[in-house]
């Protein structure tokens, strides 16, 4: 049979969901005829092997069953079918920090994790030093680990993972930990241990990592195995289909929404649009037209109001806000319902999901009338950009010429 | 090998961290329980040790190893539950969580035996060779708090309320265990009709019975354990615990990172 690193043959993994835990004596005596929890399977009929020496991503929706196929090759869930089978010494990034005593000083649990993780002493301390330099812990590797920042803990823990100098290395998207650089140098030594030819297995739901590093990759939707082969197909289908299941959140989001609550003196907003040039509702293309379209409803004529549309990227601040020229609608009456319109003939934001805040506000007292706030309003395709980032830059490149006099020396 | 050495100092030191009396209160807690004894049983209530032999020495001697095993089992209760952090995130054989524990109380009950000293300097009970049967002694009842130990941390990570009810069933384990009663002077009352009876088989059953009288045989007495067939018991007992503990152990760890 194959005997590649890890084997993983028809892995099925079910897990129990409580519908009340029955831990106490009670209600074990009590409920006892009823069932208490129902079973469902976590990852169901997984088959792969990864090679000596690649690098093999496992990407999927957040619950999809990812992290319990990569507990499953740790060795810490155990499967209900099938079996996976690990050649040579395997660490986990998933362990971080797990198991230090706080009582004791940095020192002492590198020991203490070591040992937990199968390292001889000796071997610790042969690369000890290295160790607490790589986490930067230098100053603090004596104080007692309670008196440490977040930080610095999965620092230490990290660091002491990442030593284990181990042929396959299963890393859980934990990379965000420690600051830009600290990052930064965990990438580094990752790409390190890759070029020495170690295995390593790394699990995102960030499609962008996965290609970064992964040769090969599997898909896993549901538990369920959807496509395992070459990176960039692989991904291509799971980003293809993430699009398509945002689009339709959008949609329905649409659809429903948009009208908000009755404000300050009884205004509010009926509707909210976002058309693209694209025929799909709530969506646009960088550098094409969006039109924005507000209607309101107020009890009477409005007098003196501002509106205020602002942008952000889904979960992050404002990037752009915009609103009314208080000069010219300070003078003006409003009707008591009618829409107000947005355009903007060229939209400067890239690729992404973004989130609207509308505003209506009274511009004497500068009372806001009425707000609502859409995190998912409308999604931008940035097919083809070669830009970067959130905005688009007007922008143009020039590059030196070749001298032609020395074109031929 | 390594990781159970690591483990045990990390919870022998776990036990007193912070705490200014440190190591002192393993010889404190006994000695306090032992004076609370000696006051409302001896003096109050009028309990005798054994005929012409001091009740201190006899209440110490009993309760040391008592104070042991109780403890060994409440902690190895919650061993694996305390630990779910680890648990959850490194495979590693999660049975030495347990072992350590107990052997953690193990080392706290050998410094506690210290104690013994100065009390039988000051009474001036004699004691000599039978000595050399104190660590086989020591040895069955670690035995016994690993076997039931394994169960318990194993049990406890479906079924919390263990950790409680351990608790309770020490609290009268420790009544129907020869500590504060001397045994020869109530075995009469073993025949006295149906409740005696039930009071002997119980008793007898209580492998705890025959550890605490082999200390007393040594400490009190200075004699060599006398209950031959008790101990035979115990030791057969504490075999098959530890057996059908690691059993019962490595079957219900396959769920542990899930359940805990």
């Amino acid at each position: 049979m194959s005997d590649g690193p890890i084997v993983v043959s028809g892995l099925s993994k079910r897990f129990r969901i409580y519908h009340q835990r029955s831990e106490t004596l009670k209600e074990m005596l009590v409920d006892r005829r009823r069932s208490r929890y129902e079973e469902f399977w976590a990852v169901k009929d997984i088959d792969l092997e990864v090679h000596e020496g690649e690098t093999f991503g496992i990407i999927g929706a957040n619950g999809s069953g990812k992290s319990t196929l990569l507990k499953c090759m740790a060795g810490i869930l155990i499967p209900d079918r099938g079996k996976v089978t690990v050649r040579g010494r395997l660490a986990s990034l998933l362990e971080v920090g797990a198991g230090f005593h706080p009582d004791y000083s940095g020192r002492e649990n590198i020991y203490l994790n070591g040992a937990i993780l199968g390292l001889p002493r000796r071997y610790i301390n042969s690369v000890i030093d290295e160790i607490v330099g790589f986490a930067e812990l230098e100053q603090f590797i004596d104080n007692p680990v309670r008196n440490y920042s977040s930080g610095m803990y999965t620092r230490l823990g990290f660091s002491i993972a990442i030593h284990m100098d181990p042929d396959i290395l299963l890393i859980d998207e934990v990379l965000a930990v420690g600051d830009e650089a600290f990052q930064r140098r965990c990438m580094d030594h990752i790409e390190g241990m890759r070029r020495e030819g170690r295995t390593l297995v790394f699990v995102s739901h960030a499609a962008d990592s996965v290609r970064r590093l992964c040769d090969r990759c599997l898909w896993i939707d549901h538990g369920v195995q959807r496509a395992l082969g070459v990176t960039g197909p692989v991904v291509d289908s799971y980003v293809g289909e993430v699009n398509q299941h945002e689009m339709e959140a959008l949609r329905q989001a649409a659809a429903g929404a948009g009208a908000s609550e009755a404000g300050w003196m009884g205004v509010r907003i009926t509707s909210l649009t976002f058309t693209g040039e694209g025929e799909q509702a709530s969506s646009a293309t960088t550098g094409s037209s969006l039109t924005v379209a507000v209607g309101y409803e107020a009890p009477g004529p409005l007098h003196g109001v501002r509106f205020r549309i602002s942008f952000y990227p889904a979960g992050q601040d404002t990037l752009i806000s915009t609103q009314t020229d208080d000069g010219e609608l300070g003078t003006r009456t409003l009707p008591a319902h009618g829409t107000v319109r947005l355009a903007i003939p060229q939209l400067p934001l890239l690729d992404g999901v973004y989130g609207a805040k509308v505003e209506i506000l009274d511009l004497t007292s500068g009372r806001q009338y009425v707000e609502i706030d859409r995190p998912q309003s409308f999604r931008v395709q940035g097919q083809g950009r070669r830009e970067t980032g959130m905005a688009l830059l007007g922008h143009s490149w020039e590059v030196p010429l070749m001298d032609p006099t020395a074109a031929g020396v | 090998m390594e990781l159970l050495w690591e483990l045990v100092r990390r919870d022998v030191r776990a036990r007193y961290r912070g705490s200014v009396l440190g190591i002192g209160w393993t010889l404190l807690n006994p000695l306090v329980f032992m004076l609370v004894y000696a006051a409302v049983f001896g003096a109050l209530l009028k309990v005798q040790g054994p005929s012409g032999k001091s009740y201190l020495v006899f209440l110490l001697c009993g309760l040391l190893p008592w104070t042991f095993f109780q403890q060994a089992l409440v902690m190895a209760a919650s061993s694996i539950i305390a630990n779910a952090g680890v648990v959850r995130k490194v495979a590693f054989s999660w049975m030495l969580l347990t072992v350590s524990t107990v052997m953690a109380a193990l080392v706290n009950f050998l410094i506690s035996l210290v104690l013994l000293v100065p009390f039988i300097i000051f009474t001036k009970s004699p004691v000599g060779l039978p000595l050399l049967a104190v660590p086989g002694l020591v040895l069955v009842t670690f035995g016994l708090s690993l076997g039931l130990g394994l169960m318990l941390a194993a049990g406890s990570v479906y079924f919390r309320d263990l950790q409680y009810i351990i608790n309770l069933a020490t609290m009268v384990w420790f009544y129907i265990t020869p500590v504060i009663w001397p045994f020869t002077k109530y075995e009469g009352f073993f025949h006295h009709g149906k409740l005696g009876l039930i009071f002997k088989f119980i008793i007898y059953a209580n492998p705890m019975t025959w550890v605490t009288l082999g200390f007393q045989d040594i400490f009190v007495f200075n004699r060599w354990p006398q209950h031959w067939h008790g101990l035979l018991y115990t030791v057969v007992l504490a075999a098959v615990l530890i057996y059908f503990g690691m059993r019962v152990f490595r079957r219900l760890r396959r769920r542990f990172a899930e359940e805990i």
